[in-house]
């Protein structure tokens, strides 16, 4: 991997990830055909490893230019269009990751939607790390959403298989003038993934780009997460639930840069630490001279929920201008024990009651999951750590 | 029928004894009152009976029946039959009132038996109904953003829907206006039964003429000093704690509101 070397490693304070060998990764050329994570019918597609499981984009999308297909396909079918925006949103060189991802990436999907399209349906986006030889996934998600058109995506990503190895997932979301975005994702690779995650999203006049972001992976994971509102009135919502058990390490970190005039970006974080593991929120907002008018807030919270759980929440503004609305508030602390007594009081058990309570920490997010799938599968989720956490402790 | 008989309870907070040999007994089948002055330990009671960890025991007995409930977990004693509606409930974002209610009649059953989805709809329609309720406020997040009145309903709510068989309501009239109160105090005279029996805890003695007890006792300085029947709640509005302190010859202090106010509405 010569060409990338010379570049640094990102840095995520108070996460060290040297150890995890992240930039040696071997491009994994593996396949699961059969599909798990999609139902019949639904408006998306499931890639795992090179094969794409499930395609559906209905008759009246593609009639408009819809494209939702494999990265391998858009590089055979529509290289030109392709090309514009890959690179586009996160350079090529930001960082030694970011580059080998640029360079070796050998799956992934592309989406694109024409201008003014009107898409009634959630797009569902599923990405898996086929874990089954020992070789790396190396993944790539190009979103180009055109001017005016609202978009909801709910994106998954899972492990299948068992053999320890990595992944590298770089997403890049354009939101043209005036186009509202929101994207829902799942992050849940399985402890034989150890990955690296780069959500980025550019936005533009007056468009909207929402995340809601659930990192709910079993391995070590550092995840990037970052709106660019590069123009008047870009606003951005990042909300961010995580959590993490056994000996695990998430680091995540999200960042909002204002440059856009009146441009609004807020930072919401909420995250439960189990057993062991580790959870880092760091929390930037950016804010460029000239953002005359712009809004920067950030808020992160985090519940340690056992002694040797260890987490941190790191909130940095970054202010280059005077004319600006900011603010932050981040916190570390234990499980309400009020909520906990209250709940007892009415006869449910502790191993409930503080089921309750983490959901509802994370209820805020929870909520705004664009389907019921999704929203039940952060409820197993949830269901299935803490049962994991009971079999350890 | 069941009895909850407290026999010379001695709690302190911080180190500091707020209860000092308190002997009561609820049956199932009656309607007790407690009232007493600010700050003479009727929450910490209350608190002590449901197990709150935050109120030391250190000496006497709370039974259920032949059951010490020192031997039993909050979540246990409240399977047992208690129920506590709290002066101040606590918010809990994420959860809905319903989820919340089913958890809370789910953990009485066996666990491959849970309620029927209908059935449990069916009967907090209907609660909530008696209580004029609004729908919403089933899927609305528990207790929070509510008003101090809605967080008084519903801890009725709760206690129509659980069915317990003693139930404590610590100041469930305090911060409610008179169509509230009477709201209210139609669900817990609902509720009256052979199988069912409340301890109300209260300042005032207003709350009283909508739902007349059996027995009153008065509580200060961590004490019962007084019981009596329905007519010394009466006794109390006409002449004040102080009154009172004065002829027991008792050597307590009361705030300054006890003191000269003749329960005048909070
Ligand atoms: N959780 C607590 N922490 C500290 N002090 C408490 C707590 N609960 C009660 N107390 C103290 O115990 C005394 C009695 O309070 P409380 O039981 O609330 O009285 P009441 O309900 O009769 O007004 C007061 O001095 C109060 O400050
Ligand atoms: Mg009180």
């Amino acid at each position: 991997m010569n060409k990338t070397v010379e570049l640094d490693m990102p840095i995520f304070p108070k996460v060290r990830y040297s150890g995890w060998h992240l930039d040696e990764i071997e491009p994994s050329l593996a396949e699961v055909k059969e599909r798990h994570y999609i139902n019949d019918q639904a408006f998306g597609i499931e890639v795992n490893g090179q094969a794409t499981a499930y395609q559906h984009v209905p008759d009246a999308l593609t009639a408009q230019g819809v494209r939702v297909m494999s990265m391998l396909k858009a590089q055979a079918l529509c290289p030109e269009l392709l090309s514009q925006y890959v690179g586009q949103v996160i350079p090529a060189t930001t960082d030694r990751l970011v580059a080998q991802n640029f360079h070796y990436f050998n799956t992934g999907i592309f989406v694109y939607i024409p201008d003014d399209t009107q898409v009634d349906d959630v797009l569902q986006l599923a990405l898996n790390h086929v874990a089954t030889q020992g070789q790396d996934m190396m993944a790539r998600i190009v979103i180009y959403v055109g001017r005016r058109v609202k978009l909801s995506i709910f994106q998954q990503m899972h492990t299948l298989g068992e053999v320890k190895s990595k992944a590298s997932v770089v997403i890049e979301i354009i939101a043209a003038t005036s186009a509202q975005v929101t994207y829902a994702n799942v992050d849940a690779f399985s402890d034989v993934t150890t990955a690296y995650i780069n959500r980025q999203a550019l936005v533009t006049e007056h468009a909207t780009v929402n995340w809601e972001n659930a990192s709910f992976n079993d391995g070590n994971v550092i995840t990037q997460l970052e709106s660019h509102l590069r123009a008047e009135g870009a606003t951005s919502h990042a909300e961010v639930i995580a959590l993490s058990s056994k000996k695990q390490v998430q680091g995540i970190m999200t960042t909002v840069e204002n440059s856009g005039r009146h441009s609004v970006g807020h930072i919401f974080q909420r995250g439960v630490i189990l057993n062991r593991s580790k959870l880092v929120f760091n929390g930037i907002g950016r804010i460029i001279k000239g953002a005359k008018g712009a809004d920067a807030q950030q808020e992160s919270r985090v519940l340690m929920l056992s002694r040797r759980a260890r987490g941190d929440a790191n909130p940095l503004l970054l202010i280059d201008e005077n004319d600006v609305t900011a603010g932050h508030a981040a916190s570390v602390g234990q499980i309400d024990e009020n909520q906990m007594y209250y709940l007892m009081s009415r006869g449910i058990s502790k191993k409930i009651a503080r089921k309750l309570v983490i959901r509802g920490f994370m209820g805020e997010v929870l909520a705004k999951m664009p389907t019921k799938f999704a929203q039940q599968l952060i409820i197993d989720e949830i269901e299935r750590k803490l049962q994991d956490e009971n079999e350890t402790s | 029928m069941t009895t909850l008989k407290i026999v010379n309870l001695h709690v302190s907070v911080e180190g500091k004894e707020i209860l000092k040999g308190l002997n009561l007994t609820v049956r199932t089948g009656e309607f007790h009152a407690i009232m007493g002055p600010n700050g003479t330990g009727k929450s910490t009671l209350s608190q002590t009976i449901m197990g709150h960890p935050a109120y030391e025991v250190t000496s006497g007995h709370i039974y259920m029946d032949d059951q010490d409930l020192a031997e039993l977990s909050v979540d246990a004693r409240a399977r047992a039959g208690l129920f506590l509606a709290m002066q101040y409930p606590s918010e809990i974002q994420g959860v809905t009132n319903a989820e919340f209610m089913r958890a809370a009649i789910n953990a009485r059953r066996p666990e491959d038996d849970p309620i029927n989805v209908m059935d449990f709809i069916n009967k907090l329609d209907e609660k909530r109904e008696f209580l004029s309720m609004s729908e919403e406020m089933a899927e609305r997040y528990l207790n929070e953003g509510f008003s101090g009145g809605e967080k008084k309903r519903n801890e009725v709510l709760q206690m129509m829907m659980i069915e317990p068989k003693i139930a404590i309501l610590d100041e469930i009239d305090s911060g409610l206006d008179i169509d509230a109160l009477k709201v209210v105090s139609r669900g817990v005279n609902e509720m009256r039964s052979d199988d069912f029996g409340t301890l109300m805890i209260t300042h005032y003695q207003r709350l009283l003429t909508y739902i007349v007890p059996d027995f009153v006792h008065v509580m200060m300085d961590g004490r019962i000093v007084k019981t009596g029947g329905a007519e010394l709640a009466q006794k109390l509005e006409s002449e004040g704690y102080a009154g009172l302190r004065n002829e027991l010859g008792i050597d307590a202090h009361l705030t300054d509101e006890d003191a000269n106010s003749y329960f005048v509405e909070g």
